[in-house]
């Protein structure tokens, strides 16, 4: 049980933050590629061989703002050739491949995120700081299964009453709608009662309490205090220009400089935390079983 | 649980955000900041909108009824994605709205947009379109007499308001891709998107012709009946 999505939703939430925000930021060749190939590899040892529609719409991504950066913007010294009279250059090209990547790894940081983050993670999270808004999610997470079903229901009565057709869209139409009409009504008359019934017993009377199955350990505060320390090195790396590299006119040369190496050796270790977790995990389970 | 106990500091906090935060966030993105970081500073500023509203909806008493309420109209309005034809996130809101205040609409399109990402993904985009729908709501909560007394005002409402929707969710597409707003760019998004933009307005248009009274009808009665 010390797998990444064990933690504490709070560390969790800062990790993907400071992760995603550098990579946002930076605009640096070498860290994109570090935040890249970080979210993938720990989306692949999340996901094994699985959900390979993302990676193709993903990489698709990459090509798509390849191909559309150069048509779009011309600055940049080398021109490659001429398109309906604007040039199209190297640079934009570059650029345009750099932001790809730059936003598939956002996105793949993104999907994991979902993936671990699941709603009652993030109802602990939000919950301290906004009780009532956390209550109206966490109803509303409830309902919206309620009410699938509830639709279910009213539309097969429905049919077994004959008010249905399958002829033309305005009937589908007017039938979604007669169903969606009858759901309205329930569910308003179904929520007043659940209204009434947390009336009844105390709801608003004195100060809400919460339950919850995370606790914060030395390994929680551990994560955080990484995470934020390296966030730290390269928002100032970052601010004080150190990493700083321009595509446009003629691409820089990328930074080497001493600090510039530590920024990427610190966000080097931060993207990658995860994925070590899960494969360390995932070696002690295999000695654990060669020992039964 | 953050509640700032000292109330004139809560005041204050509550001047400031609005009139001399989120501008100064806005005025240093344009002058001191590069331009690349533009898509990080509306995330900024659309997060803070957010938990200013979220903080003062916090602060003040709602009954246990209205709460439900507005949960059952955002459950429905996500739910209502699983009818075939049917997106009713704007219709549902605009409804909200008018019938039960801008403070309702807001929290009904905002929460909606969070709670539809549970099931399509969540993304840096979240903040932007919480923050788009529920404009959508406050402004046509701020509107509702007129919209209450006229259905071809509220088709109109709709009809306008999911265009807006498609044309702030393109400059962030564009904002999110290349940093700065670059007008070519945005002009070739915004006429790719121009079918779905179409069938987002009429479909909330339909919705809102059909339904806007009878579904207002029966928000005003549970509000007559249980004093909402």
């Amino acid at each position: 049980m010390n797998s990444f999505e064990n933690y504490n939703p709070i560390s969790v939430f800062i990790y993907f933050m400071t992760v995603t925000v550098t990579a946002m930021i930076c605009y640096n060749p070498v860290l994109i590629l570090l935040s890249f190939f970080g979210s993938i590899s720990f989306y692949i040892t999340l996901n094994k061989a699985q959900k390979g529609k993302t990676h193709v719409f993903l990489f698709a991504l990459i090509l798509v703002s390849a191909a559309i950066n150069p048509i779009f913007n011309h600055n940049g010294a080398t021109v490659l050739f001429i398109m309906n009279n604007n040039p199209v250059t190297l640079e934009a090209f570059i650029y345009g491949v750099f932001l790809g990547i730059m936003i598939a790894s956002v996105m793949y940081w993104f999907a994991v995120f979902s993936q671990i983050m699941t709603s009652d993670k993030l109802l602990y999270l939000f919950g301290r700081i906004s009780p009532k808004t956390a209550l109206l999610l966490s109803m509303t997470l409830r309902y919206i299964p309620l009410f699938s079903l509830q639709i279910k229901k009213v539309s097969a009565s429905q049919k077994t009453l004959g008010i249905y057709t399958d002829e033309s869209i305005p009937d589908k139409l007017r039938g979604g709608i007669r169903v969606f009409s009858v759901m309205v009504t329930w569910a308003l008359e179904n929520g007043i009662i659940t209204a009434d019934s947390m009336t009844a017993r105390g709801y608003g009377i004195g100060k809400r309490t919460h339950f919850s199955p995370y606790r914060f350990k030395v390994r929680d505060f551990v994560l955080s205090a990484i995470s934020l320390t390296l966030f730290t090195v390269s928002c100032v790396a970052v601010a004080s220009g150190t990493t700083a590299f321009s595509f446009y006119p003629y691409m820089s040369q990328i930074p080497l400089s001493a600090f510039a190496f530590l920024s990427y050796f610190c966000y080097g270790i931060a993207v990658f935390i995860p994925t070590f977790i899960e494969i360390k995990e995932v070696i002690r389970w295999k000695y654990s079983e060669s020992k039964i | 649980m953050i509640v700032i106990k000292n109330k004139t500091l809560r005041q204050v906090l509550s001047i400031i955000t609005p009139f001399i935060l989120i501008p100064c966030i806005i005025a240093v993105g344009v002058f001191v900041l590069d331009e690349k970081y533009y898509a990080l500073v509306t995330t900024a500023v659309a997060v803070l909108a957010l938990v200013y509203f979220i903080t003062g909806f916090e602060r003040k008493q709602t009954g246990t009824r209205r709460l439900i309420i507005i949960a059952v109209m955002v459950a429905l309005s996500v739910a209502g994605r699983f009818i075939p034809f049917f997106k009713p996130i704007t219709a549902l809101t605009v409804i909200t709205a008018v019938y039960l205040g801008g403070e309702a609409g807001f929290l009904t399109g905002s929460l909606a947009a969070l709670i539809s990402n549970f099931y399509f993904g969540q993304g840096p985009w979240t903040p932007f379109q919480m923050f788009a729908w529920g404009i959508i709501g406050l402004v046509a909560g701020l509107l509702s007499t007129p919209l209450k007394k006229s259905r071809l005002l509220t088709v109109l409402y709709g009809v306008i308001s999911g265009i807006a929707f498609s044309l702030i969710m393109d400059i962030w597409a564009v904002l999110g891709h290349s940093g700065t707003l670059n007008t070519q760019l945005y002009v070739a998004s915004v006429i790719s998107a121009l079918p779905h933009t179409v069938l987002y307005a009429v479909s909330n248009a339909v919705f809102l012709w059909i339904c806007a009274k009878p579904f207002g009808e029966k928000l005003q009665r549970v509000k007559l009946k249980y004093g909402v």
